[in-house]
């Protein structure tokens, strides 16, 4: 489901072109499911509590918690104001029924007495889960009151209103630098694709690349790329890439940070510390890509092993594995799960590929 | 990397020495067969058509993708990988329709599984002492 922008635009985003917007998990993004039930009239307002408790021994509606089970009537000029949910539809034997809807003493196991205070039981679609974002919630809400616990961040971010004005100069500031990137490759005959990889927390750049893939290695992609370099900023590296100058790293090794002592804050220091002393080089801990296009698969996976903190890209591409094929970023069997965020620069980042 | 009957490549994990996370074993084949490609004059693309890789796991989703992006036409593996496994596990990335990510593959599974297990499970002890006990057990 898109997210809804029928808000008027804010003051912040009237500056920028483009719009950031969060790809969320296939659970938080997606239309939902209902099931079928029998609802009733309540004929007397007085018998409410009394059959709500009737009903709910009878037919507890197990897993359903968010669904109310009583609704005020929607015709305003029904005798009966108020609607009661008797039993899903799955609840009953269907071969009785032949499609047709049951009768309320049916419903109730032919007991006469229970039928008292029940009108004639109609069909209604139920949210066969709780809601997670704001648009499931109202789409739920359509067809039968339910009870919504709203993520405040998510909200926000479908809105496409996390980030501040000063939040968003930042972005177009680092994605501004992988489309320059983008464009070096292209002029030594690569894929006009660029990544830099940040740490948000001292605003700096550690690592610039562009797409390598027609180097001698076919799978320099540039986000493989960047990664490496950062490799060779702490010490390590797999390739060289002193025939492509475009591509560069800044040192980011403990020593690097020790002989320069004051230069940067200790909280850079700590977290890489956190990273090497497990002995497992999570090498982007704590840091961010930006890229102009979506990633593929292999890509995205190289991202999950090198546990990057959020990824920001421009436009998304047809096999690419941050939303478009696959959400490789919120799958709960990985060990490692991080933000994504598209259309940073879209018509700029889209405009590469016409190079 | 078996190619015409003879090894062009033969790699290890070398995340530790590159302190690179992607350097996974096929990862290092892979560079090895191109660099036999760069010496013998031959072009990678003919190259990798005709290479059948043989691992002792399941390559993860990353590699998967790699060796999709060469279309190799072939994988032969030992045991499955619960946690990142590409070919089938986690996704099935060989099979998946991806036109714009070279081209699909074939996978041999279960060849001398219980050994690649147990060398699985040698090789994250010796990785991540620290690691705990119940995440160790979850991988075989
Ligand atoms: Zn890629
Ligand atoms: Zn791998």
């Amino acid at each position: 489901m898109e997210p809804q922008r029928k808000r008027r635009k804010t003051e912040e985003s009237d500056t920028f072109l483009w719009e950031v917007l969060p790809v969320l998990s296939e659970e938080l993004s997606q239309g939902i499911e209902f099931l079928q039930a029998y609802a009733a009239p309540i004929i007397n307002k007085k018998d409410t509590s009394h059959l709500v408790k009737k009903l709910a021994a009878m037919y507890p509606l197990e897993g359903l918690q968010h669904i109310k089970r009583v609704r005020a009537c929607r015709d305003k000029h029904s005798p009966h104001p108020l609607e009661i949910i008797v039993c899903l539809a799955s609840d009953l034997n269907s071969k009785e029924e032949g499609g047709t809807i049951p009768s309320i003493t049916a419903l109730l196991h032919n007991s006469e007495s229970d039928c008292t205070g029940l009108g004639e039981p109609f069909l209604v679609q139920i949210p066969a889960f709780p809601p997670l974002t704001r648009p499931q919630f109202e789409e739920a809400s359509r067809h039968w009151p339910t009870s919504f616990h709203e993520d405040k961040q998510v909200t926000v971010a479908l809105k496409g209103e996390l980030f501040s004005k000063d939040e968003k100069a930042t972005m177009q500031k680092y994605m501004e630098q992988a489309i320059e990137a983008a464009k070096a490759g292209k002029e030594e005959g690569m894929a006009s694709v660029g990544a830099l990889i940040v740490d948000p927390d001292i605003d700096a750049v550690l690592a610039v690349a562009h797409d390598c893939r027609n180097s001698p290695n076919p799978l320099l992609h540039a986000v493989m790329v960047c990664i490496d370099l950062i490799a060779h900023g702490q010490g390590g590296g797999a390739y060289n890439y002193k025939k492509y100058p475009a591509c560069h790293f800044v040192p980011t090794d403990a020593s690097h940070y020790l002989a320069n002592d004051n230069s940067l804050p200790s909280v850079n220091l700590s977290s890489l510390e956190q990273a090497t002393e497990s002995g497992l080089p999570y090498i982007c801990t704590g840091y961010d890509l930006y890229v102009t296009r979506e990633p593929c698969v292999m890509c995205a996976m190289a991202l999950v092993h090198s546990r990057i903190r959020r990824v920001f890209f421009g436009v998304i591409s047809s096999d690419g594995a941050l939303g478009t094929k696959y959400k490789i970023h919120t799958k709960k069997d990985l060990n490692h799960r991080f933000e994504v965020f598209k259309g940073v620069m879209e018509q700029d980042c889209q405009k590469l590929s016409q190079l | 990397m078996v190619y015409n009957n003879e090894i062009l490549g033969r790699g290890r994990n070398e995340v530790n020495e590159t302190k690179n996370a992607t350097r996974h074993a096929e990862m290092v084949a892979i560079d090895q067969v191109l660099e036999w490609c760069h010496c013998n004059d031959k072009d990678p693309g003919d190259v990798f058509e005709r290479t059948v890789l043989y691992v002792t796991v399941e390559p993860c989703i990353m590699c998967a993708g790699a060796l999709r992006l060469l279309r190799i036409p072939l994988v032969v593996y030992g045991c499955k990988n619960d946690r990142f496994g590409g070919c089938g596990s986690v996704l099935d990335i060989p099979a998946d329709d991806l036109p714009q990510t070279g081209a699909p593959f074939k996978c041999i599974s279960g060849y001398r599984a219980e050994e690649a297990v147990e060398m699985l499970k040698m090789f994250y002890k010796q990785e991540n002492p620290n690691a705990p006990k119940s995440k160790a057990r979850k991988k075989d």
